[in-house]
């Protein structure tokens, strides 16, 4: 069974070995590919230098296009499950092997890390809880559906939603709308307690002005979802 | 109404900026396939620019009063339809982008695996 760990990199040289080696020791029986979104700063050097196993792309896609692009390099090499990772050190190595035993045991398409069925680890601040509950309640009256954290950056899925991820996959914000997508075609989604740290490196991408953008853009997009049948 | 006058400086503009448009897809920095609907208003404007009575029987047969709100109306439509194309081409253009980044990136990483097995091939070879 090939297992791969994608990990979306922009502007994360500074934490993404410490990701790397996190895999390397805690999930040994997985590959890894970093998907360098075209960074600003030293994170393809970092890459090159240590010999990761990247891919670079030359134009920044925003986090979905680096993610889809992940699900193209594991179609593209034959591999049965992909699982998305967060380089900035807020997601957990261990978690990885737990997570392909669910998907295997439960025959799921998809399985979430979720911060919020054992409440515990960082919680994320209190206005972006209400949104991802909002979120949740969103999918779940759209599609009957419960999904704890649909926001949750952890993913795994198998073969069969890797391959239609890489044909169509959202461009910003890709979480919530890409399971409602799947959820929608009738795919099984299952969810594991995970805890997740505070982020070590870099800012979230969602705070501000971009935050009510977020919150109509993802809204709009989820209904899309439904519309689309 | 409209003077000669004002007939003859709108008539040289029109000329004018068609010149433009046509040396522009001439030099190709314009693709024939976005500004033929550039085209398309400068013959309309010209049009209503040689007959300025036209303008008179197109606006009572709109029921619109004044022949001058009728133009501002029709540009501020022909507008948004521009504008709207224009939206709809960046959304295709974003994709194409998008796959064209992703299959090159994806090409220079299976170049990368070639390079080194050939690396590996030759060291073999030579030891």
């Amino acid at each position: 069974m090939k297992k791969l760990v994608i990990i979306p990199a922009y502007n994360e040289g500074g934490s993404i070995l410490r990701a790397v080696e996190d895999i390397k020791t805690h999930a040994p029986g997985f590959d890894y590919i970093v998907i360098n979104d075209c960074s600003t700063d030293d994170t393809l050097e970092v890459c090159r230098k240590h010999g990761l196993n990247y891919v670079n792309l030359s134009v920044n896609l925003g986090i979905g296009g680096a993610v889809q692009t992940g699900y193209l390099y594991g179609c593209q090499y034959g591999y049965d499950l992909a699982v998305q990772f967060d380089g900035d050190g807020q997601h957990d190595g261990s978690y990885l092997e737990r997570m392909a035993e669910e998907l295997l045991r439960t025959g799921s398409d998809m399985v979430i890390g979720s911060r919020f069925i054992e409440k515990e680890g960082f919680q994320s601040s209190g206005l972006r809880r209400v949104g991802i509950r909002y979120f949740s309640a969103l999918i779940r009256l759209l599609t009957g559906k419960r999904v704890t954290d649909p926001t949750s950056g952890m993913r795994m899925v198998n073969r069969d939603v890797m391959e239609l991820y890489a044909r169509s996959y959202p461009k910003d914000y890709p979480e919530p709308e890409s399971v409602t997508a799947i959820l929608r075609m009738g795919k099984k989604v299952t969810e594991i307690p995970v805890v997740m740290k505070k982020r070590e490196e870099g800012t979230s991408s969602i705070g501000g002005v971009k935050s009510v953008y977020y919150m109509i853009k993802v809204t709009l997009a989820v209904l899309m979802e439904r519309l689309r049948g | 109404m409209m003077t000669l006058k004002l007939q003859i400086v709108i008539g040289f503009a029109i000329v004018v900026v068609f010149g433009i448009l046509v040396n522009m897809i001439r030099k190709r920095s314009l693709e024939l396939k976005y500004a033929l609907s550039w085209m398309a208003v400068l013959c309309a404007l010209l049009l209503f620019d040689c007959w300025p009575g036209l303008l008179i029987v197109v606006s009572e047969f709109l029921g619109i009063y004044a022949p001058v709100n009728m133009i501002f109306f029709l540009g501020f439509c022909f507008s948004l339809v521009i504008i709207f194309s224009l939206t709809v081409a960046l959304s295709r253009m974003s994709n194409s982008i998008r796959t064209l980044d992703q299959t090159a990136a994806l090409n220079e990483k299976r170049l990368q695996e070639l390079e080194a097995e050939l690396k590996k091939a030759e060291e073999r070879q030579e030891g």
